[in-house]
């Protein structure tokens, strides 16, 4: 799997793009990627145990909120955006 | 304390500063001024800096020029007389008179809570001194050490 | 009624008139100001089949209740003139300090009409307006011309002015102000060249007052608070601006590229992204009047061949000459962004164009000797090139100034040009963001991102989140958006705002300045009176149901790849409900009972 980051999302896991290895549920790879990265990234990640507001996630372009939110199944050819929310136009 | 750099150019603090003074949006009234210069790719705001020596003080005939509680130097309506002596002492060009309201302009710190640092949306304008512990380019130094050495631990 | 100044100034170039008059006070009730009240303005003085390089066509300069006050972002005008690309209402803003001035010099707008035999500019210092020679100034750029005028007229004055790209009638001419600051689309700079209008240098001295100081004091705080504290408003433009979109649309495949024939994904769309040009190239942020974002970029470009200085570029000029032109090289896109600005024409048209150009000589429709060099996808010294040619109407720009519809169609081929109303639509795909496809179609000015922005709930999730690959729900929501917008920029108050403050607390503003009782319905129904009014206008000029349409290839070529993959835009499903929700007739005509409702008629 490939997980991008974006933004400001980049100063917490100091890289743009990493590879990793399959998780079954977002959820799972979002629980491993904090533990990674910290209470900086977790804390924009979550909040009280919930995806924040502050955070848009695409699995294959599509937003989770549109698929099964934390429990979207992953597989193995995923591509994960994580993104802060952002606006311009 | 005013930081240039900055400085985003909105000019809110003008507006803030006018309506504080006379309830209407006026730029012209206002006691502080943003210059932005483009080549340069800055935007400084100008006001009164509330001197320790303070030349306006020393020039006023009718001593109308007075520091306050807190530590703002400021006119006295009543005792002034408006003769302008205080605009040509400034060094810094931080007086100024309103034709239309017939009065000095300048800046009193709003009684101690100046509304031009409250409403600056980027930290440009900031009430407070200027003193080793506040000075953010020191701290900035310092930030550059921690940036050079401090990364090593962060990645452990 | 307060927020305004209650006087416009009416100036005829013709005869060199200048007469100074009350606002219709009736008219700003019922259509606040800035783009709804110059609308009502035009519509009431101008016959809407009038040729727009007529002497007949007025040019408008409206600001609005909130400008120049304390209201969050409070920089805007509006200029109001028929569009020349397009042949539509033109109504396009922008922000800076120069509305303001005109505001704090006495003065709610200044209507424009005739021609002036010679060049000229008005020049206003509070009560003194004058009418003065501008032959020194002509063929001068945007930057000459102000510092000219700077110079002239004191440092302190506020100037909008045309450039090259206005003179020549590049029928996307912007109207510039405060250098960097574009009343950008439609084409409303050519019609101030076509006036022999060069400038506008404004000063100002007086003040703006409100009806209810410290109700209104107390709604800015609130609003102020509200967009410093929101994750975007806070955040994500100040530290990026808006070319921060760039990775998002892409992610989602709904980055348009290589004039929308190779799908919603750009390979390079990193390389041309926000968090690249802050990165690489941005000097520093910069805010418009009385903004507490500060969106703006001052970029510099330190060597090479795109050497460089200026600001932007925004997220759709940058889209227009990266991936819709194939171009991964970010200097050379902030470089041809900032001769757009230097010139005065519009980057969306002019790099759309570009790309549709671009298209054409790759299917070998133009050719090297018709341009007079090559012309491929990815060609980064070309979109300089042909953006500099274009603002001087040199060589093949001459052809590229009639924007890409009339270009294409004059090879005979008008459906490579990805416009709506001639006006081409920007960086977000509607076959994946299909309420922003029927936006385009609907939009009162032809393609255009800010008479609506669905994008905002499609992909950004403000204020809710709506999957943009279904058409459920995106007309109610559009017809929403469309009203708002409509009071936004009628208010004088920046569109971005909306993204950390909404309806009530816009509605609070205008009622505390005004001093005017509406409710928030009221305000949202005045927007939708505005948006009728332009519709309006525009059936008026002649257009009909089939201009509300989008180009084939949105309709009937499948998205090739991404989350859309196979889809196109349902525009027909749509438009239906569209008319339906609007309350228009199955031509989408406003009914009488529509038109009473609104009071327009």
């Amino acid at each position: 799997m490939i997980v991008k980051y974006f933004a400001y999302i980049r100063d917490y896991t100091g890289a743009k793009e990493i590879e990793i290895d399959h998780f079954p549920t977002l959820n799972d790879l979002l629980l491993k990627l904090c533990e990674r990265y910290g209470s900086k990234f977790r804390n924009k990640i979550f909040s009280n145990g919930n995806l924040s507001n502050e955070i848009i996630i695409l699995v294959n372009g599509r937003n989770i909120v549109h698929l099964q939110g934390l429990d979207t199944c992953l597989s193995s050819d995923d591509e994960i955006s994580i993104f802060p929310v952002v606006a311009g136009g | 304390m005013i930081s240039p750099e900055k400085c985003i150019g909105c000019r809110t603090c003008e507006l803030i500063c006018s309506f504080n003074r006379m309830e209407e949006f006026n730029p012209k009234q206002a006691a502080v001024s943003v210059f932005a210069y483009d080549e340069a790719a800055i935007a400084v705001p100008i006001m009164c800096m509330q001197c320790e020596d303070p030349s306006c003080m020393k020039v006023c005939p009718v001593g109308a020029i007075v520091r306050d509680e807190k530590d703002a130097v400021i006119i006295d309506i009543q005792k002034c007389i408006g003769c302008k002596m205080c605009i040509s002492a400034c060094p810094l060009g931080n007086i100024t008179f309103s034709p239309t309201q017939k009065k000095l302009i300048k800046c009193d710190l709003c009684g101690g809570n100046p509304q031009c640092a409250e409403f600056c949306p980027s930290g440009a304008i900031q009430y407070k001194e200027a003193t080793p512990a506040n000075l953010n380019k020191k701290k900035k130094m310092g930030e550059k050490f921690k940036d050079l050495f401090g990364e090593v631990y962060e990645q452990c | 009624m307060l927020g305004f100044t209650g006087k416009l100034l009416r100036v005829n170039l013709t005869d060199k008139t200048i007469k100074k008059e009350n606002l219709n006070l009736e008219d700003a009730k019922k259509y606040i100001g800035a783009r709804g009240l110059g609308t009502k303005y035009f519509m009431n003085e101008v016959d809407p089949k009038v040729e727009p390089f007529s002497p007949d066509n007025k040019l408008i300069f409206m600001t609005g209740p909130l400008t120049g006050t304390l209201a969050t972002s409070s920089g805007r005008y509006e200029v109001v003139a028929k569009a020349p690309l397009t042949g539509t209402i033109g109504a396009s803003n922008s922000g800076g300090h120069f509305g303001p001035e005109l505001k704090y010099a006495g003065y709610d707008g200044i209507i424009f009409e005739g021609k002036s035999e010679k060049p000229v500019y008005l020049y206003i210092n509070d009560d003194e307006v004058e009418i003065r020679d501008a032959e020194h100034l002509w063929g001068k750029n945007v930057f000459e011309t102000t510092d000219m005028l700077l110079e002239e007229v004191g440092d302190d004055a506020r100037v909008a002015c045309i450039g090259p790209g206005g003179e020549k009638l590049v029928l996307f001419a912007t109207v510039m102000n405060d250098k960097h600051r574009a009343a950008g689309r439609s084409g409303l700079g050519a019609v101030m060249g076509s006036k022999n209008l060069k400038a506008v240098a404004v000063k100002g001295s007086k003040s703006v007052q409100v009806a209810k100081p410290k109700e209104f004091l107390e709604i800015c705080k609130k609003s102020r608070k509200m967009l410093k504290d929101h994750p975007v408003t806070g955040g994500g433009l100040p530290t990026y601006g808006t070319e921060i979109l760039v990775n998002i649309l892409n992610q989602s495949g709904g980055l348009p590229t290589r004039n929308w024939k190779d799908g919603g994904i750009f390979e390079h769309a990193d390389e041309t992204s926000g968090e690249t040009l802050t990165e690489k190239y941005l000097v520093r942020n910069k805010g418009c009047f009385g903004c507490n974002m500060g969106c703006g970029r001052v970029t510099r470009i330190p060597e090479g061949k795109f050497k460089s200085f200026g600001e932007g570029p925004e997220y759709e000029a940058g889209w227009s000459y990266g991936a819709d032109c194939g171009v991964r090289n970010l200097e050379a896109i902030c470089k041809a962004n900032f001769i757009c600005n230097e010139l005065g024409i519009d980057p969306i048209t002019m790099g759309s164009t570009i790309a549709c150009a671009m298209e054409m000589y790759e299917k070998g429709i133009l050719t090297r000797e018709e341009l007079g060099r090559d012309l491929p996808f990815g060609d980064d010294e070309g979109i300089v090139e042909f953006t500099r040619m274009t603002g001087l109407r040199e060589g093949f720009g001459d052809k590229l100034a009639m924007g890409s519809y009339r270009m294409a169609e004059s090879y005979g081929h008008p459906e490579l040009s990805m416009s709506v109303k001639k006006q081409e639509m920007p960086a977000y795909d509607g076959r994946c963001l299909q309420g922003m496809g029927l936006e385009y179609a609907t939009s009162n000015r032809g393609g255009c991102h800010v008479r609506g922005y669905l994008t905002s709930p499609e992909i950004l999730g403000i204020p809710a989140k709506l999957d943009p690959l279904v058409t459920d729900e995106k007309a109610p929501w559009l017809k929403t958006f469309q009203d708002l917008t409509a009071v936004v920029d009628s208010a004088g108050i920046c569109l971005f705002t909306t993204f950390g403050i909404g309806l009530p607390e816009i509605s609070e503003m205008l009622r505390t300045a005004m001093g005017v009782d509406f409710t928030d319905e009221e305000v949202l129904q005045a927007g939708e009176r505005i948006w009728n009014l332009e519709k309006l206008f525009n059936l008026e000029a002649g257009f009909t149901k089939d201009d509300d349409r989008l180009p084939d290839r949105l309709l009937k070529e499948p998205m090739p790849a991404g989350p859309a993959k196979g889809l196109v835009n349902q525009l027909d499903v749509m438009l239906k409900e569209y008319y339906e929700v609007r309350g228009w007739d199955e031509n989408g005509i406003p009914t009488e009972e529509k038109l009473k409702e609104l009071s327009i008629k």
